[in-house]
């Protein structure tokens, strides 16, 4: 049996558990997908602490729609979805009492895999660059980015979790990649 | 600069991240365009970062798990907030209905 399988069993029946009201297997669910979870809507959002209130909150009504998870998708999936809604309902919460603008470059933040030492120092630079750039973007259209280029999600896929239409992410997805990269460009 | 190149740079760089040819209409002129090329090769350069960057994490903070659950254990702490005092009314007025009950019920005449 190969570890991904043990893995996912074990994943399955933390899952069953947490739909039966175990807070402690849910617990171990947070545990295990907090930082995914937090690095998507670090992505999505830009500013850090901003990020950090998303994904509790996504964790929270993670597992109040827990009973209602069937497993059709796998659970990061699952969470990667309500990520997004939780990323947008912020927003318009941000935009609705006049608070932060969500596009302000966030603190300079390094991912977890920034550390390794075999990065060539050109692609730490490159990705330094590209997550400015990304922070730098328009809300709307850093979520259309994110979600296609960083994390392959179809465009169907996108317009459901946002809200919108699928010719919608294809136009913010058009003018997210010329902006990047004259962003990119003018940081060179 | 080349009026044509920015109005060929969206097209341009969604070739670069998609792998597609560019656009017809600015296709003859990428070929023969090398500002063009450059920025077509650096922004593929940019699409494999941003595909490598979904298996990169940021690490969330430390407090996360505690603020998720002990939201979770507020949520319950109101739940249970309102059941007590229901449970305790619902006891006095059954107890108050059962002697009032008993006090009007008829009596034998001695």
């Amino acid at each position: 049996m190969d570890v991904s399988k043990v893995e996912r069993e074990k994943e399955q029946e933390l899952i069953s558990r947490a739909q039966s009201g175990d807070r402690a297997a849910f617990a171990a669910l947070v545990r295990e997908h907090g930082n995914e979870v937090y690095t998507l809507a670090r992505r999505l959002v830009g500013d850090p602490h901003l990020a950090a209130d998303v994904a509790q909150e996504t964790l929270i009504r993670a597992w109040k729609a827990l009973p209602n998870f069937r497993g059709d998708a796998a659970l990061s999936t699952w969470l990667h979805r309500i990520t997004v809604n939780t990323a947008w309902t912020h927003k318009k919460r941000a935009r609705r009492h006049g608070g932060l603008s969500l596009d302000e470059v966030a603190e300079s933040e390094a991912p977890m895999s920034a550390e390794h030492p075999e990065m060539a120092g050109e692609i730490l630079e490159l990705r330094g660059r590209l997550r400015s750039a990304l922070d730098a973007l328009p809300e709307a259209q850093r979520q259309v980015v994110v979600l296609k280029d960083v994390y392959d999600w179809s465009h169907a896929e996108i317009a459901e979790a946002m809200g919108i239409s699928v010719s919608a992410t294809k136009v913010r997805l058009h003018r997210a990649r010329a902006r990047l990269a004259r962003y990119l460009e003018a940081s060179a | 600069m080349n009026v044509l190149c920015e109005l060929a740079a969206p097209f341009v760089a969604n070739s670069a991240v998609e792998g597609t040819d560019v656009a017809r209409p600015f296709r003859a002129h990428v070929l023969s365009c090398l500002r063009c090329q450059a920025r077509q090769v650096a922004m593929a350069k940019v699409a494999r970062e941003m595909s490598a960057m979904s298996s990169e994490a940021f690490r969330a903070p430390l407090d996360l798990e505690w603020r998720v659950m002990s939201s979770l254990e507020g949520d319950l702490a109101v739940a249970r907030s309102w059941r007590t005092p229901v449970a305790l009314g619902a006891a006095v007025l059954s107890m108050a209905a059962a002697i009032l009950i008993w006090r009007l019920r008829p009596r034998a005449q001695t």
